[in-house]
This record gives C-alpha cells, sequence and structure tokens, in this order.
C-alpha cells in the first residue's frame, strides 16, 4: 500500500508521481513487480486502467486487473491479433474435438442400428438433427464409416458449429455454450 | 464540418489529414467502432500500436482490437480472457467426455456378437 513512509507502488513509480494513502493502483501492482504495470500501461494507458477499476466494484479489482495483465500480454506477444489468435486457436480444437465426438457417436448409433434396427432407431433419431438423420438414413454403406474420407465428410455433415470469421463478441459466446451432444439418447 | 473525416477524427473533434493513420480503419459511417476502441485503449495508444506494424497487417490488428474492447465493455471484470476460460473449459469437457464415447464403441461392438454366441448355444 502506498502512503508516506511506504514505498510506492509500482505504478506511481513508474509514473513518477507520490503513491497516495488511497492509490487505485496500489492493492494490484506491489513494487517488486514492475513489469506487470509497465505491461498494462504500455497497452492500455494507466489512466484507462484507472478509470476501469474505479468503474468496478473493490472485490472485482483484482480479477479485473490479471484480465487485463494477461490481455497486455497477449497484444505485446502477439500485436496484429493478441487475445483474439489463442480464441481463433481454442475455437478449432473445440470444432475438431466436437466433431471427433460427433463421429464417435454416430459411430454407436450405427452398431446399433445395424444390430437393432426396428427396435432402437426410430427413437434414437428423433434425438438428431434433421440434417443428421438425412444423411444417416441416406448412408446405407455402414462400413464406410471407419475409413477416413467418409468420417471427415461425416464430420463435416454433423458439425454444427460453424466457426464464425466475423468478430462479434455475444455470437461467439453463444455459439461456444453449446453442449455437446446427450450421450444418454443413445442408450434408452 | 469536413463531411469526410473518419470517425476517429470526427470523435477526437480534429482535422483528418490525407495520412491520418485511423482512417482506413475507421470509416465515417461506423462511429461506435472507433468510440469503443478508444474507450479502452485511448487513442494515443492505438495510434502507437498502429504505426508500429507494417501496413498490411493493421486491418487485422483493428479488428482484433475491436474484438477485444467490446469484450472488455460487455464483460467488464475478465473481458475476453472470459471466453478463453470458456473454451478451456469446453475443450475440458469434451476431452473427457471422447474416450468414454470411444469405450462405448467397443462395448457396442462386442455385445451383439455376445448375443449372436448364446443363441446358438
Amino acid at each position: 500500500m502506498g502512503g508516506p513512509g511506504s514505498s510506492p507502488c509500482a505504478s506511481c513509480k513508474l509514473l513518477r508521481r507520490r503513491c497516495a494513502k488511497d492509490c487505485i493502483f496500489a492493492p494490484y501492482f506491489p513494487s517488486d513487480d514492475p513489469h506487470k504495470f509497465a505491461i498494462v500501461h504500455k497497452v492500455f494507458g494507466a489512466s484507462n486502467v484507472s478509470k476501469m477499476l474505479q468503474e468496478l466494484p473493490i472485490h472485482q479489482r483484482a480479477d479485473a486487473v490479471n484480465s487485463l495483465v494477461f490481455e497486455a500480454n497477449a497484444r505485446v506477444r502477439d500485436p496484429v491479433y493478441g487475445c483474439v489468435g489463442a480464441i481463433s486457436y481454442l475455437q478449432n480444437q473445440v470444432s475438431q474435438l466436437q466433431m471427433q465426438l460427433a463421429v464417435a457417436q454416430a459411430e454407436i448409433l450405427c452398431i446399433q442400428l445395424q444390430h437393432e434396427p426396428t427396435l432402437q432407431s426410430h427413437h434414437q433419431l428423433l434425438e438428431l438433427d434433421q440434417g443428421d438423420k438425412a444423411l444417416l438414413l441416406h448412408n446405407n454403406n455402414i462400413d464406410n464409416f471407419n475409413s477416413n474420407n467418409n468420417n471427415n465428410n461425416l464430420c463435416y455433415a454433423m458439425s454444427s458449429g460453424q466457426f464464425s470469421s466475423n468478430f462479434a463478441p455475444s455470437s461467439i459466446m453463444q455459439m461456444q455454450m453449446q453442449d455437446p451432444p446427450k450421450q444418454e439418447s443413445l442408450w434408452t | 464540418m469536413n463531411p469526410k473525416r473518419c470517425a476517429a477524427c470526427r470523435y477526437l473533434r480534429r482535422r483528418c489529414p490525407k495520412d491520418c493513420v485511423f482512417s482506413p480503419y475507421f470509416p465515417p459511417n461506423n462511429p461506435d467502432k472507433f468510440a469503443c476502441v478508444h474507450r479502452i485503449y485511448g487513442a494515443g495508444n492505438v495510434s502507437k500500436m498502429l504505426q508500429q506494424l507494417p501496413v498490411q497487417t493493421r486491418a487485422e490488428a483493428v479488428e482484433s482490437l475491436c474484438f477485444e474492447a467490446t469484450c472488455r465493455v460487455e464483460d467488464p471484470v475478465y473481458g475476453c480472457v472470459g471466453i478463453i476460460s470458456l473454451l478451456q473449459n469446453q475443450i475440458q469437457k469434451t476431452q473427457n467426455l471422447l474416450p468414454r464415447t470411444q469405450a462405448e464403441i467397443s462395448v457396442a461392438q462386442i455385445k451383439p456378437s455376445q448375443n449372436q454366441h448364446s443363441a446358438f448355444m
């Protein structure tokens, strides 16, 4: 904490000013880590950070500072894409994993359809999207599901999450909050 | 007032020079874009960041800055780090689910042959 007699916080040191007792930066930018404030100041600017922190309740400021430091570090590492580069990478990973999961679940369904076609198929198919059902019903060559090429086609057809190249945070967050396909429907 | 000023210069109430660093990326028909970026980063910081980049990468840089600024406005505590956290959780969940599903494939493949075997006993 700043104040008379104590050492100034990292921000006041960098800004070369007196560190007041109620310095807004002092709790989050201790003097033993000057790099932390330096990078945030470089990307956002001290006055912007100060304004952002003042608009937040005190109990949320530590998290806000940590996320600002993270973003600032990402921006310095990658001046063009910053955090968006990481988001893009993770979205691709999510898409790939969801496709693998969808393929695996389709394989289970196909095995079941092979062995219990009349009893289970109608109930299970009700759990799929229309596009998925159409693909499964029209695909008579079940053996081909094990080949890479057809798995890729099935993956492409069944993947419902489209990676959005449009940088719209709300839409990306909504897309990513979709749950993976439910497991229990395949076993009822 | 010069109607051809870019959104940044209009916002900053200044003349828009021919070589304005902002004008290619902040057209006058979208004032909110610059307002959002200015609110989080400040015009000076954005200008510095753009000037340090090769011209061909600046458009992408502006879009990513806008995205991050919008995230920060929507979530003042976590900004786009909140999205990263969500994605990491989703990856973790799906990675946990995948081996279970693959095990179910093995069970499904074995099950019918056991039924067939028992039919002939």
